[in-house]
C-alpha cells in the first residue's frame, strides 16, 4: 500500500510544465529586493542609494531575533529605498537595484574550504544564515532555525519532493535535471545530524523523477525514497510524517518534537549551492502557468525579479488576467498588482482568467453535506467551526479546535455551497489570538501586581524589623 | 483583449484559488436522475395518473419557495434543485389515488413550514418531504390510504407490508416485490430501480454506502432474528426490506445530506438507528409502515450524533516518540 493520510483531496493536478526543462530567465534590468521575504524580523537596509553592490552581497540584515539577511541578486548601483505594499500585504521597504549586467561577484562569496567530513552542524548553521536560505516550499521558515533547534533530536531527515499543490513542477524538474544537489544537500545534512540515511518523500505522480533517484541512490544508499499517493496536501509536514513515520504532530509543536525535520528539495540544493560554492540564495525556480499564459514554463529567476518580466518571459498572456497567484492555487496569495516581485517563497506565479472560478450565490448555505468533515487532514470539522464563527462565538471555535487548521483549503476546494470556509476560519483564527493576546497579557499584568504586593509586604516587614531592631 | 498591466484591475481573494465544479445544484440534478428510473416506473404501473401528482407535487414545491422567497426579500434559490428534490421525493411516497390537492398542501407543509420557516436550504431540522408526508397522513388518513388502485396486474390490493402487519401472508410473489410490480406508493413500489438510483448516487459520490447500508441491514439483520408469520425466514426479510418504503426510504430520504450526521461514525450510527425504529414501529406499531417516523425521530438526533462522533483531532492523542 503507497503512503498516504486521512482525507485530502484530488484537484486536478494540471502539471503541464512537468516536461518544460527549466529555463534560465535573461537577467532583469532591475531588482527589487523586499526587507521581508520570510517568517522573522524584518531586515534593516545595509546600502543606501547610490551604493554599488555586487552580486550576492548581503543589503539587509536582522539585528538579532529570528530571521535570514537578504541580497543583492545581480551586481549594480542601488537606484532607491523604497516602501511598497509586498506580496503578503505587509507594508515594507524594498530595496531597487540597477543591474549593471557585470554580475561581478561579491568577494565575500567563498567555500567553506572543508570537505564534507569536516563540516560541523554549527559550520551549516553558520553557512545557511548568512546566505539566507529559506524553506522554498513557501513557508519561508528560515533553514538555520530549522537546524538548530532540531541538533540532536532528529532520527528522520525528510527531503519534501511531494509537491501536492497543482500547477507546480519546479521540485520535479530539479529531481530531473540536477538530483546530485539534493542528494548533496542531503549527504551535508545527513552528516552534520549525525545520521545515516535520510528519506526522501514524493507523490507517485512523479514516476521519472522516482526511476531517477532511485538509479543515483544505488550506489550511495543514503536515502530512503518513499513513494507517497497523489493527494492534496501531502506535502504538508504533518501529513508527510504522518504518511512515513506514523506520527501524528499536533497542531503548535514543531516536526523535530517527533524527531523530524522536514527540508524541501529546492531548499536541499540551496544548501548544497552555500556549502560547496558559499552562493547565497538569490536564484530559485518558479514556475509560471495558468490559463492566461501562452507558453507555460520552468523558469531559473533571480530574486527580485518582476513578475510582468516573468509572463513576458513565457510569450505574455492570451486572456484578460483577473487573478495572479504567488504559489499553488490551493494556498498561494493573490497579488493585487502585476509588479510584483519574485520572493524567496515564490515557487510559482499563476495567471488565472476570470472563467476559472465562479461563485454561484452571494449568501452560500451550508447544506451540512459533510465533506469538508470527510476532507479535513487536521480532522477538524470545517461545517461546525464556519456555523460558530458567524455567530461569534470564539469559544465554541476554541473548543473545537480552530487553531489546529493549517488553512490547506481542501474543505473550500470541495464546498459544493460555495461557502468561503478557509476565509471565515482565518478571520476567527485571528480574533482567537488576539483574545489569547489579551489574556496572557491580563495574566502576566496579574501576575506583576502580585509580585509588587509581595514586595511591598516584604519590605514593609523588613522596614518593621529594622525598626524593631532600632528599638 | 486587455492584457495591459498597468491598467488592469486584478481581484485579490483568499486561497483555495480553484474549485471543484460541482454545487450544490450538480448534486440535486443527481438525486433528481437517480429519481427518474423509479418515477418512469411508477407511471408505467399507476398509469398517467401518477405523472400528474408527480407534476402537481414538483412544480408547487419550486413555486411555493420562489414565492416564499421573493416576498420574504431574499434571494431566490430554485435553482439550486432543492425544493424541486423535496417535491418529487414527497410525490414519490404518496398514493397515486390521492387528490391532487393533497400532494399541493404537501409541498406547502414541506417547503413553507419545514424549510423555509427553519432559515431555508441546510436549516430544517427534518426532511420536509418526510414531514410533509407524515403530517398529510395523519391529517388526511383516509385519502391517503391505498385505495381504488389498478396495478398493471390488476390483482393487487394490499401492500405487502399491509398484509405482513395483519399476520397474512403478502398477495404478490417476492419476485414482484423486487421489480415493484405491487401496490404501494407512486415511487417506493420498485426496490431494484431505487437501488439502481442509489448505485448511481453511489457512483457519482453524491452519497456515502454508510447511512443505506446501516440502515438496511440493521433492518434485515432484525428481521432475521425475529421473523414472524408463517414464512421462511429469508422471505419474510425480504418482504420486510423490498415491500414499503425501507429502499426509497434508506437511499434517498435518510441520505439527505441537512437531516443527516456529517461525520462517517455519526451516519452508521444514525442508519441502525433508523433501522431499530422501523422494525418497532412494524412489529408493534398501528401503522404497517414505520420508515417515515423513524427517519423524522432520527433527523432530530443528528446535532448529538456529530458531536458523540466528532472526529479527534490529528494528533490530539499525544505520542512520544
Amino acid at each position: 500500500m503507497k503512503l498516504s493520510f486521512r482525507g485530502g483531496v484530488h484537484p486536478p493536478q494540471n502539471k503541464n510544465t512537468a516536461g518544460k526543462a527549466i529555463e534560465k530567465m535573461p537577467l532583469p534590468k532591475k531588482v527589487y529586493i523586499p526587507l521581508s521575504q520570510h517568517i522573522g524580523g524584518v531586515c534593516v537596509p545595509l546600502v543606501k542609494k547610490g551604493d554599488t553592490v555586487d552580486k550576492g552581497q548581503i543589503i539587509g540584515n536582522v539585528e538579532g531575533g529570528l530571521g535570514c539577511p537578504v541580497h543583492a541578486s545581480v551586481s549594480g548601483v542601488v537606484e532607491s529605498i523604497e516602501v511598497k505594499t509586498s506580496a503578503s500585504g505587509v507594508k515594507t521597504g524594498q530595496i531597487v537595484i540597477a543591474n549593471d549586467f557585470e554580475e561581478r561577484l561579491s568577494p565575500d562569496i567563498a567555500p567553506i574550504g572543508k570537505s564534507v567530513d569536516e563540516l560541523t552542524l554549527d559550520d551549516v548553521i553558520e553557512i545557511t544564515k548568512k546566505a539566507g536560505i529559506v524553506g522554498l516550499g513557501g513557508a519561508t521558515f528560515p533553514t538555520y532555525a530549522k537546524l538548530s533547534s532540531g541538533a540532536g533530536k532528529i532520527e528522520y531527515l525528510i527531503v519534501n519532493c511531494a509537491e501536492c499543490e497543482p500547477y507546480i513542477t519546479v521540485n520535479h524538474r530539479l529531481l530531473l535535471e540536477q538530483p546530485e544537489r539534493v542528494l548533496g544537500g542531503l549527504e551535508i545534512l545527513l552528516k552534520v545530524l549525525g545520521l545515516e540515511k535520510g528519506y526522501i518523500a514524493i507523490e507517485d505522480n512523479k514516476k521519472d523523477a522516482i526511476d531517477k533517484l532511485e538509479e543515483l541512490n544505488e550506489s550511495k544508499r543514503i536515502a530512503d525514497i518513499c513513494v507517497m499517493k497523489t493527494k492534496y496536501p501531502q506535502g504538508d509536514e504533518r501529513q508527510i510524517i504522518y504518511a512515513l513515520t506514523g506520527k501524528e504532530l499536533t497542531s503548535g509543536h514543531l516536526p523535530f518534537e517527533v524527531g523530524c525535520m522536514i527540508i524541501n528539495a529546492e531548499t536541499m540544493a540551496a544548501v548544497y549551492d552555500a556549502v560547496t560554492t558559499g552562493m547565497p540564495l538569490i536564484e530559485r525556480f518558479v514556475t509560471v502557468d495558468g490559463d492566461c499564459i501562452r507558453d507555460p514554463k520552468n523558469l531559473s529567476v533571480r530574486l527580485g525579479t518582476p513578475i510582468n518580466e516573468l509572463i513576458d518571459y513565457c510569450g505574455g498572456l492570451v486572456k484578460e488576467p483577473h487573478k495572479i497567484i504567488f504559489g499553488g492555487p490551493m494556498m498561494g496569495v493573490a497579488q493585487w498588482k502585476m509588479y510584483a516581485p519574485t520572493v524567496k517563497g515564490t515557487s510559482a506565479v499563476i495567471v488565472f482568467s476570470k472563467q476559472q472560478r465562479k461563485r454561484q450565490t452571494e449568501q452560500p448555505s451550508c447544506i451540512h453535506c459533510g465533506r469538508c468533515v470527510g476532507h479535513c487532514p487536521m480532522h477538524l470539522m470545517p461545517n461546525y467551526l464556519v456555523a460558530f464563527a458567524k455567530e461569534g462565538q470564539l469559544d465554541k471555535c476554541r473548543q473545537f479546535d480552530i487553531l489546529g487548521c493549517v488553512e490547506c483549503g481542501c474543505c473550500s476546494y470541495d464546498c459544493p455551497a460555495d461557502v468561503p470556509i478557509v476565509q471565515t476560519i482565518r478571520v476567527a483564527k485571528g480574533k482567537i489570538m488576539e483574545q489569547i493576546r489579551a489574556e496572557k497579557a491580563a495574566a502576566a499584568m496579574k501576575e506583576a501586581e502580585k509580585k509588587e504586593a509581595e514586595n511591598k509586604d516584604n519590605t514593609e516587614k523588613t522596614e518593621n524589623t529594622e525598626e524593631k531592631g532600632e528599638k | 483583449m486587455n492584457t495591459d498591466y498597468t491598467k488592469n484591475p486584478l481581484t485579490v481573494t483568499a486561497a483555495p484559488h480553484i474549485k471543484n465544479p460541482e454545487k450544490t445544484g450538480t448534486l440535486m440534478f443527481d438525486v433528481i436522475i437517480a429519481l427518474i428510473p423509479a418515477t418512469v416506473w411508477g407511471v408505467y404501473v399507476f398509469g398517467w395518473r401518477a405523472l400528474g401528482v408527480v407534476l402537481a407535487s414538483v412544480i408547487s414545491a419550486v413555486a411555493f419557495e420562489a414565492i416564499f422567497q421573493f416576498f420574504m426579500n431574499v434571494p431566490v434559490t430554485v435553482r439550486d434543485g432543492s425544493a424541486a428534490v423535496t417535491g418529487l421525493l414527497l410525490a414519490l411516497c404518496l398514493p397515486v389515488s390521492v387528490p391532487i390537492w393533497i400532494p399541493i398542501i404537501g409541498s406547502f407543509f414541506a417547503i413553507i413550514i419545514v424549510k423555509q420557516l427553519f432559515g431555508g436550504i441546510g436549516k430544517n431540522v427534518v426532511n420536509p418531504a418526510i414531514a410533509a408526508r407524515v403530517f398529510l397522513f395523519l391529517a388526511w388518513p383516509t385519502q391517503m390510504s391505498f385505495s381504488s388502485v389498478v396495478g398493471v396486474d390488476g390483482v393487487a390490493s394490499a401492500t405487502p407490508l399491509t398484509a405482513l402487519n395483519k399476520g397474512m401472508l403478502p398477495a404478490d410473489g417476492l419476485r414482484n416485490t423486487v421489480i415493484g410490480n405491487i401496490d404501494g406508493c407512486i415511487g417506493e413500489v420498485s426496490a431494484i430501480l431505487l437501488a439502481l438510483g442509489g448505485l448511481y448516487l453511489l457512483i457519482r459520490r453524491v452519497i456515502k454506502w454508510h447511512i443505506p447500508v446501516a440502515y438496511i441491514g440493521t433492518v434485515a439483520l432484525l428481521a432475521f432474528i425475529f421473523p414472524q408469520g408463517d414464512m421462511e425466514t429469508w422471505r419474510f426479510v425480504a418482504y420486510q426490506v423490498f415491500g414499503g418504503g425501507l429502499m426509497i426510504g434508506a437511499i434517498f430520504m435518510a441520505t439527505d445530506y441537512v437531516t443527516s450526521p456529517v461525520t462517517n461514525w455519526g451516519r452508521l450510527i444514525y442508519g441502525v438507528g433508523c433501522g431499530v425504529i422501523t422494525i418497532v414501529i412494524r412489529y408493534f406499531g398501528q401503522y404497517p409502515e414505520g420508515v417515515s417516523f423513524a427517519i423524522m425521530i432520527m433527523n432530530l438526533l443528528v446535532w448529538y450524533l456529530d458531536m458523540f462522533t466528532r472526529p479527534s483531532k490529528f494528533g490530539g492523542v499525544e505520542k512520544k516518540s
